[in-house]
């Protein structure tokens, strides 16, 4: 467990590290995040129902915020794959007797740890400059987030299986954001066989409680169910496809090509 | 002496892409590490020397065959075997260019299992025997050719493990560092007791580092001896003919038939002759054109000459049996 715990500290500080040293690309993305929450919260108020103001900021912001965690940790275990192997390091990594899977899934805590840190900032520093507060019930969507978050992990480990193998997939990974910004905004309501879906349950609970200040009480059990089972069957077979694409890279020596 | 790798009957083969004509790039390789010993493997490019290496290491599965590490079989228990095994594999990208040297270093223990505060010291130690503490706070992007390369292996040492393989660890380096570099893997040898693989074209540094060697070529291995011996056995075998007269064709063509390593410059002829009989035999293609023998010497040979030698020897019984 201590080694494991030194997995992940390497990595966090490894990926602190980068984001110091590629300061030009961290400013812009800390710039970007600050002006769409502000843009969010000052530009909704003035252009959507004053009635329904309230609401759609939290859906919107909501939306956002998940979409974003969705994209780093889906695209970030691919692209993690993809630089590594540019860099020459890939293999090195693939040295290390703790396991390449164990490196992905440090990097994606250390990068769930660094973004999510400067994200809440930002979004806590846009809602002081526009003076509008969002209401967070952190005890509630905390939980629910981490539970989604695996079974979002599972499909990074997917798209970082094909990476391995097929490398150039930067495309595809970019086509990917549009759906998954499809899967994020539509509602469970609208669409509920996207209950299979990855991830969709727990965005949707999310949403709920954001939006309409749902509580523990008022999920059902067939709910949370659904929450555990679809992050649990996501990571499962993520990680098994990641495996056995490791497996197809390492007999066909595909991991010092690029 | 015990065994800490041992590879077995490996195989492996490759489809090439345009052609799919499958290529073995290794065929029925075997041999042993022994604890506490510096390897040499060689090989001609394109002979299966990488392949061997990263089936070692455990980053390519062979399509049969094993090696075990400590016992630990690197494909199937391929996560154990890796404790026992670090690797400064070819090219200069084995580190993170915008990390500074000590931030390597710790990041790799780190991805070893091992923590910062538990690896201080060896980081001070490593830096100082290295002579890069003056460059710990320098991106590495910024370091010399040399420099990282010593840094690389700073990071496989750090790791602590029984074997370090290294690929080519003096490719691209000038001779001053290169000479740094072999004498820091002695200093390494003889202090720290590590069993070191490498794999290298540079031959000096196989004379002067090496105790045994494993040459491959097409995939096989063709000498898996003591460099001192297969020195030995070759100049026990080297002669050099010295004549007044020019060869004629006749002759040429009977010295080539008769003798797959040979060499004639100007009056000189430089033969290793396999069997003691065959130095008659060169004596009777001199006679038969009636050509002067002014002097018969046994020729001194380096290990580059060896591996030349034996090399040549592989590809001319491969080209005998291909055409028999």
């Amino acid at each position: 467990m201590i080694e494991l715990w030194h997995l992940v500290s390497a990595n966090t500080r490894k990926e602190f590290i980068e984001l110091k040293r590629y300061f030009p690309n961290t400013i812009s993305m800390i710039l970007t995040f600050y002006f769409i929450f502000l843009a969010m919260l000052l530009g909704i108020n003035v252009i959507g129902d004053p009635q329904q103001a309230d609401t759609n900021i939290q859906y919107v912001i909501v939306n956002y915020v998940i979409w974003f965690f969705m994209l780093m940790t889906l695209q970030g275990l691919g692209f993690t794959i993809l630089i590594e192997a540019q860099r020459g390091t890939l293999e090195q990594l693939f040295m290390s007797p703790k396991g390449m899977w164990r490196i992905l899934l440090a990097r994606i805590t250390a990068n769930f740890f660094l973004n999510g840190t400067i994200v809440i900032f930002l979004l806590i520093l846009s809602m002081f400059t526009a003076n509008q507060w969002l209401y967070f019930r952190v005890d509630l969507v905390l939980p629910i987030f981490f539970i989604t978050a695996i079974g979002m992990v599972g499909i990074g480990f997917m798209l970082a299986g094909l990476a391995i193998i097929v490398k150039q997939i930067q495309s595809f990974l970019q086509i990917l954001q549009f759906i998954l910004m499809g899967l994020t905004f539509v509602p469970l309501s609208v669409a509920p066989y996207l209950i299979f879906a990855p991830f969709v349950k727990g965005v949707d609970m999310i949403r709920q409680v954001m939006i309409h200040g749902y509580t523990w009480g008022d999920f059902t059990m067939i709910d949370y169910s659904a929450l555990v089972l679809n992050s649990i069957f996501y990571v499962a077979i993520g990680l098994y496809i990641y495996m056995k694409s490791e497996n197809v890279a390492m007999e066909k020596g595909l991991l010092s090509q690029y | 002496m015990e065994t800490i790798i041992e590879v077995k009957e490996l195989h492996k083969k490759y489809k090439k892409r345009k052609t799919k004509e499958i290529v073995k790039a290794v065929d029925g390789v075997s041999f042993e590490v022994y604890r506490g010993e510096i390897l040499g493997l060689l090989g001609p490019n394109g002979a299966g020397k990488t392949t061997t290496i990263k089936s070692i290491c455990g980053l390519l599965k062979p399509n049969g065959g094993s090696v075990h590490i400590n016992g630990y079989d690197s494909d199937k228990q391929r996560l154990k075997a890796l404790n026992y095994i670090s690797a400064v594999l070819e090219g200069n990208r084995n580190l993170y260019w915008r990390l500074t040297a000590r931030e390597n270093l710790e990041y790799f223990a780190g991805n070893r299992g091992v923590g910062r505060k538990e690896v201080k010291q060896k980081v001070e130690d490593l830096l100082i025997l290295f002579n890069l503490k003056e460059k710990e706070n320098e991106l590495v992007s910024s370091l010399s050719r040399g420099m990282q390369q010593k840094l690389a292996i700073a990071v496989a040492l750090l790791a602590d493990t029984e074997v370090i393989l290294l690929d080519e660890p003096t490719l691209g380096l000038d001779v001053e560092t290169s000479y740094e570099v072999r004498e820091l893997l002695k200093r390494i040898v003889k202090e720290q007791g590590k069993t070191i693989i490498i794999s290298t074209h540079d031959m000096p540094v196989v004379q002067e580092l090496c105790e045994r060697t494993v040459i491959i070529n097409n995939g096989k291995v063709v000498a898996d001896e003591k460099v001192e011996n297969l020195i030995k056995l070759f100049e026990s075998r080297a002669y050099c003919f010295t004549v007044s007269d020019e060869l004629t064709q006749q002759q040429i063509t009977a010295i080539k038939s008769h003798f797959p390593i040979y060499e004639i410059s100007d009056q000189q002829i430089e033969i290793t002759i396999e069997r003691e009989n065959d130095l008659y035999i060169m004596m009777d293609i001199l006679k038969s054109e009636q050509t002067n023998i002014e002097k018969i010497d046994r020729t001194s040979v380096d290990f580059e000459q060896v591996f030349m030698k034996l090399i040549k020897e592989g590809q001319e019984n491969d080209r005998a049996l291909a055409s028999s």
